[in-house]
């Protein structure tokens, strides 16, 4: 890790480059915005600012201001741009052109609201979710397109074009480059969590089918919201949200078998998992969580923490998880906490009481074709001793998952169940 | 979320389309293409060849062996298919819905499985 440590005027090695470059990102297109407005514009100019330093840094060495460096070249670009587009306006750019260069800002308190700004930008309201994600990983994450179209499995060429058509919205929306006044900033906090959240959740698969090109959306989801973190260190959603994505991917390694299987919560190595990730996110929500009336996602980092707390799942505080997800399912109501809820009560009162939840449960139209009732219900039922239930249930749930990893999991749970002599072969 | 649509067809209701028909569903088609190219969210639109270009392939001793068929010509058979990549099924069904022959002819709407097993 420190091969590289000692920098200073050695060339810099392509990693620490790529690492830089996103630090920087962010910081760059804010300024660049701030001064020229343009925001899609200018983020073409910041990528291909990107592009030239990742061509030329680690033969020329870093220059003496990394960032002071992004925002002249980009500058250029942009103006280059423009010119080019609007000959019409020649005069004008040739003015900012000849200007003074855009001095790099030295003002932390700037940097941080440009980098806000920014991240409320591309997760504009009136963007679907998938733009937002795309436009977020580029503009702040600072990640190619082709790396975003990679880590997606989509054509790049499709990905270009949700992003230029995400460009064209914002500016259609006549949204600005500014922080969103009091009364809109939390609602808009909120979707930006989500999408960061969302990010989180794309990258925390089974290992199968991804490839060395892809960036891993967990990490990048993680560092992305350490950063906000930082930016916002006084937000206890956003702390609370980082703590879950720690505690949550504390788990990673135990999650899934070499073959890329899925190993449920229950069956998991626990030695496996990451002590230094749950030490730091058990301290975050331990921070936060007095000074209540926690938000949804403390409460979810809550659960995690307890969880992750807990020796073995026969150790594990059930009557306090129990009373999470109540909580939960009051701030933020949704199939997953409600059945969640269902395996609480079974672990607290026996699978009976999970069983009488689940049929209310199954009165609910949004949850009555979900696969993880029927995941919930087969487990339960495996809990009671009704094998033949169970496996029916499991492999019903399998059938209504759209999910590899967990239909090949739900699969080989009905087959296990099964039997030896019906169970082989049938994966 | 990926999803595939799919229409059917097979040459005998083809063929009773008249041939002035034919350019205005053309048309109609490439719009649809175009519209949601433009947006994200249509990752590629493929027609399949007649059935007459159809084969069966097996291996054999280790070898491709090509043989004709299948025959198809009165069932209805694959005749195009649209991946999607888009935010919900909700919204694949709309685009589903927009397909030019929707009104007459339902659109196939599958879910494509994904690596990700989202609400962890």
């Amino acid at each position: 890790m420190n091969l590289h440590a000692q920098r200073g005027a050695e060339p810099p090695g392509a990693q620490d480059t790529a690492e830089l470059l996103r630090e920087l990102a962010p910081q760059v297109l804010g300024a660049l915005v701030r001064r020229y407005g343009q925001f899609g514009a200018c983020e073409d100019a910041v990528q291909e600012a990107i592009l030239e330093a990742v061509a030329t840094w680690p033969d020329r060495g870093l220059p003496q201001s990394p960032k002071g460096w992004l925002i002249t070249v980009a500058s250029r670009r942009l103006i280059d741009e423009v010119r080019s587009e609007h000959a019409r306006r020649r005069r004008e750019q040739d003015h900012a052109a000849s200007a003074a260069p855009l001095e790099h800002p030295q003002d932390a308190g700037l940097d941080r609201d440009d980098s806000l700004a920014l991240l409320f930008l591309c997760c504009h309201p009136s963007l679907p979710g998938p733009s937002q994600i795309a436009l977020t990983l580029r503009a702040v994450g600072g990640l190619s397109t082709a790396q975003i179209a990679a880590a997606f499995l989509v054509p790049a060429a499709t990905m270009a074009q949700r992003i230029s058509r995400a460009k064209q919205a914002i500016a259609a929306s006549g949204a600005r480059f500014e922080m969103p006044g009091p009364a809109e900033r939390a609602a808009r906090l909120r979707i930006v969590l989500h999408v960061l959240y969302l990010i989180f959740n794309e990258g925390y698969t089974a290992t199968a089918g991804t490839t060395l090109t892809a960036p891993e959306l967990s990490g990048e989801a993680i560092r992305l919201t350490r950063w906000l973190h930082r930016l916002l260190p006084e937000d206890p959603e956003v702390t609370g949200l980082l703590a879950l994505m720690l505690l949550t991917d504390a788990r990673r390694a135990a999650r899934t078998g070499e073959d890329g299987s899925l190993i449920p919560l229950d069956e998991q190595d626990r030695g496996k998992w990451d002590r230094d990730g749950i030490a730091e996110g058990v301290t975050m929500i331990s921070a936060v969580l007095p000074a209540g009336p926690p938000g949804p996602y403390q409460v979810q980092a809550a659960i995690a923490a307890v969880h992750d707390e807990a020796e073995s799942v026969d150790t594990t505080d059930w009557p306090q998880i129990l009373g999470l997800y109540q909580l939960l399912e009051q701030l933020a109501p949704g199939p997953m906490v409600s059945l969640n809820r269902a395996v609480a009560v079974a672990m607290v009162g026996g699978p009976a009481a999970g069983l009488d939840l689940l049929r209310e449960l199954e009165s609910d139209r949004r949850l009555a074709s979900h696969h993880r009732l029927h995941a919930t219900r087969a487990h339960l039922l495996e809990m009671s001793g009704d094998l033949p239930g169970a496996e029916a249930s499991y492999r019903e749930a399998a059938r209504r998952t759209a999910s590899l990893p967990e239909r090949r999991y739900l699969t080989g749970r009905a087959a296990r169940l099964a039997g030896p002599q019906e169970g082989s072969g049938r994966l | 979320m990926k999803y595939l649509l799919m229409i059917y067809g097979n040459t005998e209701k083809w063929q009773s389309m008249r041939a002035e028909a034919w350019a205005e569903a053309i048309a109609k088609q490439e719009a649809f293409n175009a519209r949601y190219t433009e947006t994200g969210e249509l990752l590629g639109a493929y027609g399949l060849a007649d059935a007459a270009r159809a084969r069966l392939v097996r291996r054999v001793n280790g070898l491709p062996a090509v043989t004709d068929g299948p025959y198809l010509e009165t069932k209805e058979y694959l005749a195009s298919f649209w991946l999607l990549d888009c935010d919900s099924e909700k919204r694949a069904q709309q685009i589903a819905a927009d397909m030019p022959f929707a009104d007459a002819e339902p659109v196939e709407l599958w879910p494509v499985l994904h690596e990700s097993t989202g609400d962890q």
